[in-house]
């Protein structure tokens, strides 16, 4: 793949269509949840959240929780297909990969389990 | 020199970064590379330190007063830059993929990057004076 700016984006060798296709469209749904991410927690009210309190306020909503769940995933997923892209421009052997994809599923799994969780905990404080 | 810089092999990991010979692409890659990697870090870092939260008020309170001292702030203005260049530097990517603006690809970039400029300066500026 060259570096020329003409180019567009194409799935790299042992990436797969799917993981390609996903990493655009979870990229998409960042641009828009990651978007009120950081405008509420930077502009919202005056000071945005800054405290404990006003995170357990803010996640009674539950459409809250519910969206950073989403965006957990959303942000876990395009990270770590990343992540193994650059790991794929460095020429790993078929079988070193095998191992790779493991670790980064139970790594994203883990993540975002442990997301779920602390949204749960949060979210039932109020 | 060779401008072919993300042609896949190990040996040649470091003229990812390279930035002799390269076109706007070249440096638009640098950018998205560099940004990918820092913004990884932090959402791990970001994972584990919202973990305070489950401590309740007292845990994340006192931790968030050590966070509100200007370098800590600093680094999270380079969080909100990287995210920032990062997808908007990726819009080009989602709109020329679906072959949008693929001719005009220099100056979507070139676009962008001022809008990124002024997003950062915005929440900069946000960020050290509220």
């Amino acid at each position: 793949m060259s570096s020329n700016i003409q180019s567009v984006s194409t799935p790299r060798s042992g990436e797969g269509t799917w993981l390609w296709l996903l990493k655009i469209v979870t990229g998409i749904l960042l641009v828009v949840l990651l978007f009120i991410h950081l405008l509420v927690n930077h502009f919202l009210s005056q000071h945005g959240l800054m405290n404990y309190a006003d995170i357990v306020a803010y996640y009674q909503n539950p459409i809250i929780p519910i969206m950073e769940v989403c965006l957990l995933a959303a942000v876990v997923f395009h990270s770590l297909t990343g992540l193994r892209g650059i790991i794929l421009d460095l020429k790993p052997a078929l079988s070193l990969l095998k191992v790779i994809d493991i670790i980064l599923i139970i790594v994203g799994v883990t993540a975002v389990t442990y997301g779920i969780w602390l949204v749960t905990v949060i979210a039932s404080r109020g | 020199m060779d401008t072919q810089n993300n042609k896949p092999s190990a040996a040649k990991f470091w003229t990812w970064f390279n930035p002799v010979g390269r076109d706007t692409g070249g440096w638009a890659f640098i950018l998205n590379r560099i940004t990918a990697l820092g913004l990884t870090f932090y959402l791990f870092l970001h994972l584990v330190i919202l973990g305070q939260l489950a401590k309740g008020p007292q845990g994340y309170d006192s931790f968030i007063a050590l966070m509100s001292s200007p370098v800590w702030i600093a680094g999270e203005l380079l969080v909100v830059a990287a995210a920032f260049l990062h997808g908007l530097n990726g819009v080009r990517i989602i709109l020329t993929t679906f072959g949008v603006s693929v001719t005009r690809q220099k100056q979507l970039f070139y676009g962008l990057m001022v809008i990124a400029l002024i997003a950062i300066l915005i929440f900069g500026f946000h960020m050290f004076t509220v």
